[in-house]
């Protein structure tokens, strides 16, 4: 019997139709996929519109039953409603009670998981906190901004601390700034152990924040692994130098040619265009 | 916490949640609007006095509100909050959570349940109050009228028979609306079998009287299938001068309440097997 940590997520063979007639006809939104997701990971699953993310997220959820294949979370099977209480759920563009406040959906949510009322309101204001909505907390919903909304799901989400936690598409429709927010929340998620699953499809930020990916397209598995494994170059290797001048780098080619490498690519480094935006962002915002 | 209480825990803060949606929303402004408006009505009426009779009227004007407005609310507000869920994907999070589907039917049933129980209630003690002033007016006037013309335990009772018939009405509006894909068919479809759940009492007559085997079986399953709301109409009786007894209105708030049970576990099933 091998010794290896139960996955935390274990997909064999998923297949997912959808019936569009009466007549039979169905759409395939989901063919054949197996996919393991180790416990502590942040498993990226990428993909266009329409690749069959969060069908895959709500086969995960015990939402949608699979046409074939099996799916078992946390060691259960995905059906079984008791695994939720372990399971954490950002779903895209959420949309939550427009008449409640942050504090009350958060406290709805915290009580619908069975959070003890002993220590309900505190961590209530914990996650409140942690998502940066204690000003907000209790505006009612219905004036949150975007950004306002997904984090507050992700208070909802956390509430009851699962052990795995799900966001589909965090960062749709954020601006920049509440992107870089959400990203950071991740991490801290990824830091605290947790095994996170985040669908997207913006590559760079998924890059930034995964440990392995899995990108599907129109329902199939067109690649899964490490990161690096995905988007490393064999023999390759990303050197930046600081305080060299650009007269320099003939010398230094030259000194590579000697060892029988090549200098494949030189030349001032850039900063990305969302670090640059987020950096003016806060210095204007930090001026009085 | 048992297994048992973490689900009634879960059926609760649902239907609480439910009933904060109702309030928040002006469901229940338009309640007291409708309440009010009867009200007015009946002060109409006490311009003219037209002795112990205008009570049974004013009665039945009551009644004939509560039955009116009451349905009209129950399968507007149980379509509305169930569609709200489906539509606004709010369910999505919801069923996320360690939530059964036949849990999120119960609660959301209670909370209208809860919602309907105050509109009855505002609208019985309204009722009570006019009957009450018109009967002390009318007493005034003509001494040899008797002690009281009303009995408000009966008028009372009335009222929370026919709120359990709203029961009914509710979890058929709900098994509609765990298959459907529109909150507009729920409604339609709730209305038309509120009519036949009105009216099921004549077809069963038709065909009995038919006498075919054919036509019996017939009335016997349109008999099980709908509901006789014409059972719960016990303002009839009161307003007639012959209350119900004890017995009646316990045997018809079981029937109701057997029925509420049977179409909440169909709604239960059929939700189940709804991908959303």
């Amino acid at each position: 019997m091998s010794d290896a940590p139960q996955p935390a997520v274990e997909i064999r063979g998923l297949t997912k139709d959808f019936p569009l007639s009466l007549r039979g006809v169905r759409l395939r939104a989901v063919e054949d996929l197996t996919l393991e997701i180790p416990r502590g990971c942040v498993q990226g699953v990428l993909g266009p519109n329409g690749s069959g993310k969060s069908t895959t997220i709500k086969v995960i959820l015990g939402l949608l039953r699979p046409t074939r294949g099996t799916c078992r979370v946390l060691g259960r099977d995905s059906n079984d409603s008791a695994v939720r209480a372990r399971i954490g759920y950002l779903p895209e563009s959420p949309d939550f009670h427009r008449f409640l406040t942050g504090r009350e959906l958060v406290r709805y949510y915290a009580r619908l998981c069975g959070v003890a009322k002993a220590g309900r309101e505190a961590r209530v204001s914990e996650m409140l906190e942690w998502v940066g909505l204690t000003a907000a907390a209790d505006r009612r919903i219905g004036a949150y901004s975007k950004g306002m909304l997904q984090r507050v799901g992700l208070a909802q989400a956390l509430v009851h601390d699962p052990e795995l936690v799900i966001l589909d598409e965090p960062t749709a429709g954020v601006d920049p700034v509440g992107t870089a927010d959400i990203v950071r929340l991740i991490l801290k998620l990824k830091e605290s152990g947790k095994t996170v699953l985040v669908s997207s499809h913006l590559l760079a930020q998924a890059e930034d924040v995964c440990d392995r990916i899995a990108i599907l397209n129109r329902g199939r598995l067109i690649a899964s692994g490490t990161v690096a494994e995905l988007v490393g170059r064999d023999g390759a290797m990303s050197l930046v130098v600081e305080g060299m001048p650009a007269d320099s780098v003939g010398e230094l080619r030259a000194w590579l040619d000697t060892r029988g490498w090549r200098l494949a690519s030189a030349g001032p480094q850039r900063s990305r265009l969302d670090d640059l935006f987020l950096e003016r962002v806060r210095k204007a915002e930090e001026q009085p | 916490m048992s297994a048992v209480a973490s689900s009634l825990s879960r059926v609760g803060t649902i239907a609480g949640n439910t009933f904060l949606e109702a309030v928040r929303q002006r469901f229940f402004i338009a309640l007291l609007v409708l309440a009010a408006g009867l009200l007015a009505s009946t002060e109409f009426l006490s311009e003219f006095n037209f002795g112990a009779s205008e009570i049974k009227f004013i009665a039945d004007i009551g009644f004939g509100a509560l039955v009116l407005f009451g349905s009209v609310l129950t399968i507007t507000v149980t379509a509305q909050l169930f569609f709200a869920e489906i539509e606004s994907r709010t369910a999505l999070t919801l069923l996320a959570k360690p939530v059964r589907r036949g849990e999120f039917i119960v609660g959301k049933f209670l909370g209208v349940w809860i919602v309907v129980l105050i509109f009855c209630a505002i609208v019985t003690a309204l009722l009570c109050t006019v009957l009450a002033i018109r009967e002390s007016e009318i007493l005034a006037a003509d001494p040899d009228a008797g002690e009281a013309l009303v009995s408000y335990g009966h008028i009372i009772a009335a009222a929370a028979v026919q709120w359990v018939k709203f029961g009914v009405l509710g979890a058929i509006t709900l098994l509609l609306g765990s298959f459907s894909n529109t909150n507009l068919f729920s409604v339609a479809t709730a209305f038309l079998v509120l009519v036949i759940c009105h009216l099921q009492y004549l077809a069963r007559d038709v065909w009995e009287r038919g006498g075919s085997v054919v036509a019996r079986i017939g009335a016997a399953l349109l008999g099980l299938v709908f509901p006789n709301f014409q059972l719960f109409n016990l303002g009839d009786l009161v307003t007639s001068g012959e209350p119900p007894g004890a017995s009646l209105i316990v045997r018809v708030t079981l029937y109701g309440i057997a029925y509420i049970a049977v179409f909440l576990a169909l709604a239960s099933f059929s939700f189940r097997r709804r991908e959303i």
